[in-house]
């Protein structure tokens, strides 16, 4: 549970599981919303993989990312996002970059 | 029952959860059953076991939205699936928490009534979603 409430902490990671609400996205179109490096918004998907709040599927070149969330951590997530409280304290890091390959 | 060996942990590790579940069910069914009515009032029986029921449904009713098919064996758009399943998860988990609430709070005569027409409600609301989802479907192919 502590990785969830940490994958739950940052704001750009609540984003990305915002935008998976509406489907199945695939990385390139993911990052395209946000304005952060490759390697940093591998890093995020990789602690919300870890956290199993997503699913990455590889394609070919693509990973396509879906929701993989129950309802108490949908629940946890609308309360966070809701109140923009911090769940974790401390937690709500800036991912670490992953090197880029 | 026995779970064959050779099958790998993941597979294993829900059926020996549901085992355990199971059998504190019926460990509790028989807890109360043997502490009524000496120590235990049987209207306060009746809704633990009320309570606990509605709790177990709200409990597997969570994970719905986790279960997720492979990739390769979706029919259906991903985004439909994805929506109906988080439906079926909240309507249910409600349905369960709602079940439990009334069997714990409302007067004994009306608890069952209550408590199974909101649970029935959530039910038959998530059934009406998947009947939605899968008319909906193009050439009405969703599973």
């Amino acid at each position: 549970m502590t990785t969830v409430f940490r994958a739950l902490a940052d704001p750009t990671r609540r984003r990305i599981l915002q935008l998976l609400r509406a489907g199945p996205m695939n990385a390139g179109d993911l990052a395209a919303g946000f304005d952060v490096t490759k390697p940093t918004m591998s890093a995020h998907f990789a602690v919300l993989s870890a956290a199993g709040l997503i699913d990455g599927t590889k394609r070919g070149r693509t990973i396509t990312y879906r929701l993989r969330m129950s309802v108490l951590e949908d629940a946890l997530l609308g309360f966070a996002q809701g109140f923009g409280i911090q769940i974790a304290p401390g937690a709500a890091d800036t991912a670490t970059p992953l090197p880029e390959d | 029952m026995t779970v064959p060996a050779h099958q790998p942990r993941a597979t294993r590790a829900p059926v020996i959860r549901a085992l355990i579940v199971a059998a504190l069910i019926l460990a509790a069914a028989a807890a109360m059953a043997l502490l009524s009515p000496e120590h235990l009032d049987p209207g306060a029986s009746r809704r633990l076991l009320g309570a606990l029921l509605g709790f177990v449904v709200a409990v597997y009713a969570n994970a719905v939205p986790k279960a997720l098919s492979p990739l390769i064996e979706t029919r259906c758009s991903l985004a439909r699936q994805q929506a109906v399943r988080r439906f079926v998860g909240w309507a249910l988990v409600l349905g369960g928490l709602a079940y439990a609430a009334v069997w714990l709070v409302a007067p004994l005569d009306s608890a069952n009534l209550i408590a199974g027409s909101l649970l029935g409600a959530s039910l038959l609301a998530a059934v009406i979603r998947v009947v939605l989802a899968r008319r909906g479907a193009p050439g009405s192919a969703a599973r």
